[in-house]
């Protein structure tokens, strides 16, 4: 398949907290930011995604205070970066039940959380948005979060990626192995809700979870959610060519991303999967008004209030390296670390093109995000987006939203426009679920090449 | 106690009604389709119109399979299977309300107290402070070795974890950031004052958490704290922490002496009467008259599954009544594990006769039966007793809350026992006329700090936030 007649697939990129992306534009005055405690930002915000036809709202989440920088949470505090930080679980229910076809693809670290409870809130939440959950899979990067669930320091990155992988097959058999289709029989005469043979205990016993019991939900649509991903080192691309459907980038250079695309999709063929099924978004901020003039004036607005020491305490903690203490103006060398290994390779050994150091890295991710930052006219991003399309070999983009919600309503208002004249993203959605918006109509559930779809069952014979 | 009136809450959970084995087959049960988002917000704005105090929702992380051994009869009759997470259902119910209170309960088996404060942080922000806590220590085997437990934790143990549990969250909740911590000052770049957020290095027996908490604070800090304890721990663990004990006891009498031992322990903790109140779980069945009441009443027990019964308590007691003979006569009956029951029940005069399947409906919980002024007077009965409020079943179904609402809200309005209109502020506000966060005598306001001096403009705190760091 050419990238050309690829539809451009859309997500619309959040975290419940003051600033995310961009770092220190909460002070701007269009910004609604300090709102992501009220749920009216948030129905507000779904909406504006669906009226755009977007896919999803993608939400990031990170469970730990932002502290590497300067060895403290002092620079995260003033400019609200990724601290304080709400549950980005809890407000869904609310935002499905004022939209019909948004997807909701939400980030939850496996390393964290029982596979149990969180298979159960999972399928409930399947079952109250109709089939619209996604899950993006974290490992949890931080050190911090390790220290406040009752770790001493991060499990070593690699071991966490196992503790992950065994982390999915309990979810895997939760979700597709435990109740059989025709399960709920519903039978009034006999007084019989549920046929007790066509619910199976998973029985669960391996080396990080022992999970015996039956599902305690029954199966929802889309029964196993829409699986993301965004790990980049060597065990985060073996587990998302596993497992994820959906795979999300953060790169500046479209070349940077084709090569990640490539590599995911080999391994994925590896492993007898198909590897165009697997869908790579990447994250983007578009800044964009009537005119280039406008939308540059605008930019330029924007970025007079980015955080330069924010921004830092963002990619420190993003990286676990202090960039407090290095000299802003040496460039950065290649180091292992335990944080985000993608992150750190990105801004060392995999740009040829030039060498950054702590200070490029604060401005650039100013407005940017980390991701490519376009701003013009909407003829010039929607050139800007299909030329990342064509060059990076991506499916799509999760767009930035660092004003909310006014850079989601500008990107409705002048992009998508566009792009439905150009053909290259839907005028409507043509599906219900989220696996159908991100795959196709009608593939409600996992493909049967997907790991998943190894524990579903047989049904048994009738009674 | 005096109060003003009785609170009425409605308890549910998210699944297939609960609290009656076989009852929500019944035409007049209209359980909503539990796994439908419409059909929860349509009951939510209901409640709230009926000028329900709040929503419950009971739950438990664990399928019964101590009857017989297996899940069998818990799948046939749906109970506590299959049912939904409800946390995250309470911002869609939040989202069309905007007086009603929405509790739920969680065991502190299921989830890392950080987490789990995070989370109840969050939803007291997406709600302005309309969130309470049911805490459960979880009493199914079942829950526990799906959390990978070997098998549950003894009783006592349970409550001493769920005891540092709260001190976990209390810190979190209470003592990570200060009152005026939050400056969101765009001119000085100041979202928070680093000066007044605190790690709270919590080192304890059961949990490590670092801090500080990851969320601001919400209106009510700590969420309005329920219990159900009855046992001895169970009910010191209530009378330390609970705002609102829940309890079911038979009748009046029996809620008198729970009531006057969990206040007599609550004082000896520093706290006032007013401070926590009492809140029985109901089964109403309500008729134009008495006789009406009572062939309804009769008619509803004939779909009892004596079976679910059975399954149902086996979960609960922890003992496999498996082997009980329903149709042999209850004088001949002896049963390891609800023997008590049995007798407290003949003692009671209830079931001198009969089988064990015609006393089946006896262990559903209180209920009362009657026409609207007679429940009425039932009601002020429990109330002399010492109960501040009912938390009332969907029995047979959801259908309940409406026939509540249709025919009996009215007649407690009008003497007086129930609120016609919402009092203002927080879910905490409404229920005591209180502030909106817990009185500095709670347990967990010993965790408060006090506030650091006022800044002058422009300057940074001299304390750092971080605070393992030189």
């Amino acid at each position: 398949v050419s990238s050309v007649e690829k539809r451009i697939r859309l997500h619309g990129l959040r975290q419940s907290t003051v600033g995310h992306t961009a770092v220190g534009l909460w002070r701007h005055p269009d910004s609604q930011a300090r709102r992501y405690r009220e749920l009216d930002f948030w129905l507000e915000s779904a909406q504006i995604l669906e009226r755009g036809k977007f896919d999803a709202l993608f939400i990031a989440d990170a469970l730990g205070p932002l502290e590497v920088y300067q060895g403290r949470v002092d620079a995260a505090l003033r400019d609200g970066v990724q601290t304080p930080t709400d549950d980005p679980l809890l407000v869904i229910s609310a935002m499905a039940a004022v939209t019909r076809h948004l997807g909701f693809a939400v980030t939850v670290s496996s390393t964290y959380e029982q596979p149990y409870q969180f298979a159960r809130k999972m399928t409930t939440l399947d079952h109250l948005s109709e089939g619209r959950i996604g899950w993006n899979i974290v490992t949890s990067a931080l050190d911090s979060a390790a220290r406040n669930l009752g770790l001493d320091q991060q499990i070593p990155h690699d071991e966490r990626y196992k503790i992950a992988d065994e982390f999915m097959e309990v979810v895997y058999k939760l979700w597709e192995g435990s109740w059989e289709d025709d399960a709920v029989v519903g039978d009034v005469q006999a007084g019989v809700l549920i046929d007790p043979v066509r619910v199976h205990p998973i029985e669960h016993d391996g080396a990080y979870f022992r999970v015996p019991g039956i599902a305690l939900s029954e199966p929802s649509l889309q029964r196993t959610p829409v699986l993301y991903q965004a790990g980049t080192s060597t065990a985060g691309k073996a587990f998302a060519a596993r497992h994820a459907e959906g795979v999300f980038l953060s790169t500046y250079r479209p070349e940077m991303a084709r090569r990640m695309v490539s590599d995911v999709r080999e391994l994925a063929r590896g492993m007898g999967r198909e590897p165009e099924s697997l869908k790579f978004i990447t994250m983007a901020t578009v800044i964009v008004a009537a005119t280039e003039a406008e939308a540059r004036a605008k930019h330029a607005d924007y970025a007079a209030y980015a955080s330069l020491e924010g921004s830092l305490a963002r990619f420190s903690a993003l990286m676990q390296i202090d960039l407090s203490q290095l000299d802003p103006d040496v460039p950065l060398e290649y180091v292992e670390t335990e944080g985000i290994r993608g992150v750190v390779e990105r801004f060392t050994r995999l740009d040829s093109s030039r060498r950054w150091t702590p200070r490029d890295i604060a401005d650039f991710v100013g407005v940017s995000g980390g991701g490519p930052l376009i701003v013009g006219s909407p003829p010039q991003v929607a050139d800007e987006l299909e030329r990342w399309m064509e060059e990076a070999d991506i499916d799509g983009f999760n767009i930035c939203d660092p004003v909310p919600p006014a850079t989601f309503a500008d990107f409705v208002q002048y992009v998508v426009p566009e792009l439905q004249r150009r053909g290259r993203v839907w005028t409507d959605y043509e599906g219900n679920t989220l696996r159908e918006s991100l795959l196709a109509p009608g593939h409600v559930r996992v493909s049967a090449d997907h790991p998943a779809a190894a524990f579903r069952r047989l049904p048994s014979p009738a009674r | 106690v005096k109060r003003d009136r009785l609170i009425f809450s409605a308890f549910t959970g998210l699944g297939l009604p609960n609290h009656g084995p076989g009852l929500w087959w019944h035409p007049d049960a209209r359980p909503i389709d539990h796994t439908n988002l419409e059909g929860w917000m349509a009951l939510a704005h209901r409640l709230e119109q009926a000028r329900f105090d709040m929503v419950f929702f009971g739950d438990s992380v664990g399928a019964p399979d101590v009857y017989r051994g297996s899940t069998e009869q818990a799948l046939i009759d749906a109970i506590g299977i299959p049912s939904g997470d409800p946390s995250v259902l309470m911002s869609a119910l939040a989202s069309v309300t905007s007086e009603l209170g929405l509790t739920f309960t969680s065991s502190t088996l299921q989830e890392h107290p950080f987490n789990f404060a995070r989370k109840l942080s969050t939803l007291d922000h997406l709600s302005n402070g309309r969130i309470g806590w049911n805490i459960v220590t979880g009493y199914a085997a079942s829950a526990a070795r799906n959390f990978g437990l070997a098998e549950l934790p003894a009783h006592d143990q349970r409550y001493h974890e769920a005891d540092e549990y709260m001190e976990v969250v209390y810190k979190l909740w209470e003592e990570s950031w200060e009152d005026g911590a939050v400056l969101r000052d765009a001119r000085r770049r100041m979202y928070a004052d680093p000066g007044r957020v605190h790690p709270i290095d919590h080192e304890g027996k059961y949990f490590r958490v670092a801090g500080p908490h990851l969320p601001e604070p919400s209106p009510q800090r700590t969420p309005v704290l329920f219990q159900a304890g009855s046992s001895e721990v169970g009910r010191s663990f209530a009378a330390h922490h609970a705002e609102a004990v829940f309890l079911i006891a038979r009748g009046p009498a029996g809620a008198a002496t729970l009531v006057g031992d969990v206040r007599a322990r609550a004082r000896g903790f520093g706290r006032h009467d007013g401070d926590l109140f009492f809140l029985q779980g109901i089964w109403f069945v309500i008729g134009d008259s008495e006789a009406d009441a009572r062939r309804r009443e009769a008619e509803l027990i004939e779909w009892v599954s004596a079976e679910g019964v059975l399954a149902d308590l086996s979960g609960k007691l922890g003992v496999d009544l498996g082997d009980v003979d329903l149709d042999k006569p209850v004088d001949e009956l002896r049963v390891r594990g609800v023997q008590g029951i049995v007798d407290s029940l003949r003692d009671a005069g209830e079931a001198q006769q009969g089988t064990f399947r015609d006393l089946t409906s006896r262990l559903l919980g209180a209920r009362v039966v009657g026409a609207p002024e007679q429940i009425a007077d039932r009601l002020t009965t429990w109330a002399e007793a010492g109960i501040d409020g009912f938390n009332v079943m969907d029995t047979p179904g959801h259908g309940a809350f409406d026939d509540f609402a249709q025919h009996l809200a009215p007649v407690l309005q009008r003497r007086g026992l129930m609120q016609r209109e919402y009092r203002a502020g927080t879910l905490r506000e409404k229920l005591f006329g209180s502030e909106p966060q817990l009185p500095a005598r709670h347990p967990a306001r010993r965790h408060r700090r006090p506030a650091a001096p006022i800044l002058e403009d422009g300057k940074d705190s001299a304390v750092s936030a971080g605070g393992r760091v030189a």
